[in-house]
């Protein structure tokens, strides 16, 4: 009889389980629109149409930004918060509840967008994971969206719930840190979503579902990025989580400083929702000021990043000299590279690195506008979520799929390949984004090839680029497989007894040393709310009060055909007039130049 | 052997991003390097890491263990 998760906990297992099956289903249905893309905007194979693009677009999306990863998290959520209180789920009917809501929502998303491949239906949902207005889904998109964020906000409630009934048996103890981690990630949440839900309920289904006629596109863009943001820390928080409290004991040592881990989750707690409209630096309905806001409150968020990098990489050297490290540098050779949880959180986070710096360029209010809307920000995001959330989630499924599932892994050579390959099928995938993005190549376009006109590479050419990012995206196709395969052999492997215990790493400075008010959740909320409160007022005041709550009468898109048919008419009428206006001027111009040259 | 296997594969594919940035850094100093010249570039440099990782180390491995702490 092991000590592992399933033997502590075997009814939260199936339902950690649950989860993470979700996950893994979003992340292969989400992986194969993206080499259909890849393969697509780069013109290598092109078996859709070009409209299709945008469907393949919101699947790839949606699948991978919202099921893959909160689905996934979730899951180590509540292996997180049951394994550090040491006290199973308050009601496990309620568990299944807010899971069942999740997987019942995500579905309803799910059908509304794949539903735009056929005609047979008139539902679509070719929005994109953005949905701007006046881009319109058809309602089971929105409401789908709904009942998923709500199954994440009573997921949130189950592990408060845990945390109180914690609390009232140990009165004077510190919160642990991986509770701790869960509760600050879900104040984030709480607060952040309220951005999402107004925007969907008060107006884009009220809208899709014909009650109202008309939306401000300002202000819902606006809304979604009070969510669109800090959904980004929503992914990123639970892999920092990983990073801090799974990392350090598999590099063989312990985390270095607990209070420093509890600061930097308050930090983003304070200051991950009152960015968002850094996303809108070249939305012309935003003054500058209130972009300038939110400009120094995103730099400021540079510092609980570099905080992690810091007690992440001296965590990692604590174990390594543990292991018999020694040297600057040599003790790099002690770590664990052979093991794939180690390996691939490793490389996650050094490529995190590299995001860090592409992202300051994004947030800096002046040089985004080199790069606003091009492929550099698809390049960004694939290192942030692409990488350091979704190689770090992999990684450590070598880790929890043995602990929920009470089955050996399949094989760590192939995990350790899957997680090297992603690795180095990114670096190729997002190193031509950001250059193509620098030539002014433009995102969520699928045919960036023009007729009459090239875009100038620095180095090399755009066909390289294009070659590059094919490769790219191949290899992390071939790496997906590798990790369904791991996946499939482990659930297909027989139960064990010689699994590793459930446990996650001890401190060099504990939360002792940690000043008590950092477990003050209530003061750090409070303090987020009112940061949000100074950030946001008055600009959705000031957009509401140029363009309406409703705002101006629109023309829905997509167009019907009859719409279509209308602006060709208009168009030759206008070239027409446009033509004669052009034939009366040369007239008169022949006539005064005979009239004036003798 | 001065390096694990596992250690090994890291290094090697640490060398993607190096090889990727060369031609950018290159061209900085007006050296311009097609594909082909890169790949080469690159096959050298693997060869050169296998070469030092399977060179013997004066008998002296040092801490190349693979076991992790689970």
């Amino acid at each position: 009889m092991s000590n592992a998760y399933i033997d502590q906990f075997p009814a939260e297992a199936k339902v950690i389980r649950a989860a993470f099956y979700s996950s893994f289903f979003a992340l292969a249905l989400g992986g194969v629109f993206g080499i259909i893309q890849t393969l697509h905007r780069t013109g290598y194979y092109r078996f859709i149409d070009s409209a299709d693009y945008y469907t393949v677009l919101t699947a790839h999306g949606v699948f991978l930004v919202i099921s893959f990863t909160i689905f996934f998290l979730v899951g180590i959520f509540t292996w997180a918060i049951t394994t550090s209180l040491d006290r199973g789920v308050e009601d496990l009917r309620f568990t299944w509840g807010w899971y069942g809501l999740m997987a019942v929502g995500i579905t309803l998303t799910g059908v509304a967008i794949l539903a735009g491949f056929t005609d047979a239906t008139d539902i679509s949902a070719s929005v994109l994971f953005t949905f701007y207005a006046p881009l319109q889904a058809h309602p089971l998109f929105y409401l789908g969206l709904v009942l998923f964020v709500v199954g994440t906000w009573f997921a949130g409630v189950d592990w408060f719930r845990s945390w109180w009934a914690w609390k009232a048996e140990n009165p004077d103890e510190r919160i642990p840190l991986p509770a701790f981690m869960v509760l600050t990630t879900m104040l984030m949440w709480y607060i952040a979503t309220l951005g999402v839900a107004a925007a969907i309920l008060l107006f884009l289904l009220p809208w899709s579902l014909g009650l109202i006629e008309s939306v401000n596109p300002l202000l819902t863009r606006t809304l979604f990025w009070f969510f669109g943001h800090p959904v980004v820390y929503f992914w990123l928080m639970p892999a920092y989580m990983m990073w801090y409290v799974l990392l350090p004991k598999i590099s063989g040592g312990k985390l270095f400083s607990d209070p420093l881990a509890r600061v930097v989750f308050v930090l983003f707690l304070i200051l991950s929702v009152p960015t968002g409209i850094h996303h809108q630096y070249l939305d012309p309905g935003i003054a500058e000021g209130f972009k300038f806001i939110a400009m120094t409150n995103t730099m400021f968020l540079l510092l609980p990043s570099l905080l992690t990098a810091f007690t992440v990489v001296a965590s990692m050297e604590h174990g390594a000299r543990q292991r018999g490290g020694e040297g600057y540098l040599g003790w790099l050779k002690a770590l664990p590279w052979r093991d794939p949880v180690f390996a691939g959180m490793a490389l996650a986070g050094l490529m995190f690195a590299a995001a860090g710096f592409s992202g300051m360029i994004n947030a800096g209010m002046n040089i985004n506008y080199l790069v606003h809307n091009t492929f550099w920000v698809v390049g960004h995001f694939h290192l942030t979520v692409g990488t350091a959330v979704a190689l770090t989630f992999m990684a450590v499924t070598y880790w929890f799929l043995p602990q929920v599932t009470g089955k050996q892994l399949w094989s760590r050579s192939v995990a350790l390949g899957q997680v090297v390959l992603w690795f180095v099928g990114m670096t190729f995938m997002s190193n031509a984004m950001h250059r193509g993005g620098l030539l002014g190549i433009p995102r969520r376009t699928a045919e960036p090839q023009y007729d009459g006109f090239e875009f100038e590479a620095a180095v090399g050419s755009v066909a390289e680029l294009d070659a590059q990012i094919a490769l790219g995206g191949v290899l992390l196709t071939l790496s997906l497989v590798l990790f369904f395969a791991n996946v499939v052999g482990t659930a297909l492997n027989g139960r064990s007894d010689d699994l590793p215990d459930n446990s996650y790493a001890g401190t060099l400075s504990g939360p002792e040393d940690a000043p008590q008010i950092l477990d003050n959740l209530k003061l750090w909320t409070a303090i987020a709310v009112v940061l949000v409160i100074f950030a946001y007022t008055f600009p959705l005041l000031s957009i509401i009060d140029r363009g309406g709550l409703f705002g101006p009468e629109l023309v829905e898109l997509p167009l019907s055909t009859l719409d279509l048919e209308s602006i060709s008419a208009l168009a030759l009428a206008v070239e027409q007039s446009t033509i004669a206006t052009l034939e009366t001027t040369a007239d008169t111009a022949t006539a005064v130049i005979a009239g004036v040259i003798p | 052997m001065r390096i694990s296997k596992g250690g090994l594969l890291v290094v090697l594919a640490l060398l993607a991003p190096l090889l990727v940035e060369l031609r950018t850094v290159l061209a900085w100093v007006n050296v311009e390097l097609s594909v082909l010249e890169s790949a080469a570039i690159g096959l050298i440099l693997v060869v050169a890491i296998f070469v030092w990782a399977f060179w013997p180390d004066n008998g002296n491995d040092g801490p190349t263990s693979d076991s992790s702490p689970r």
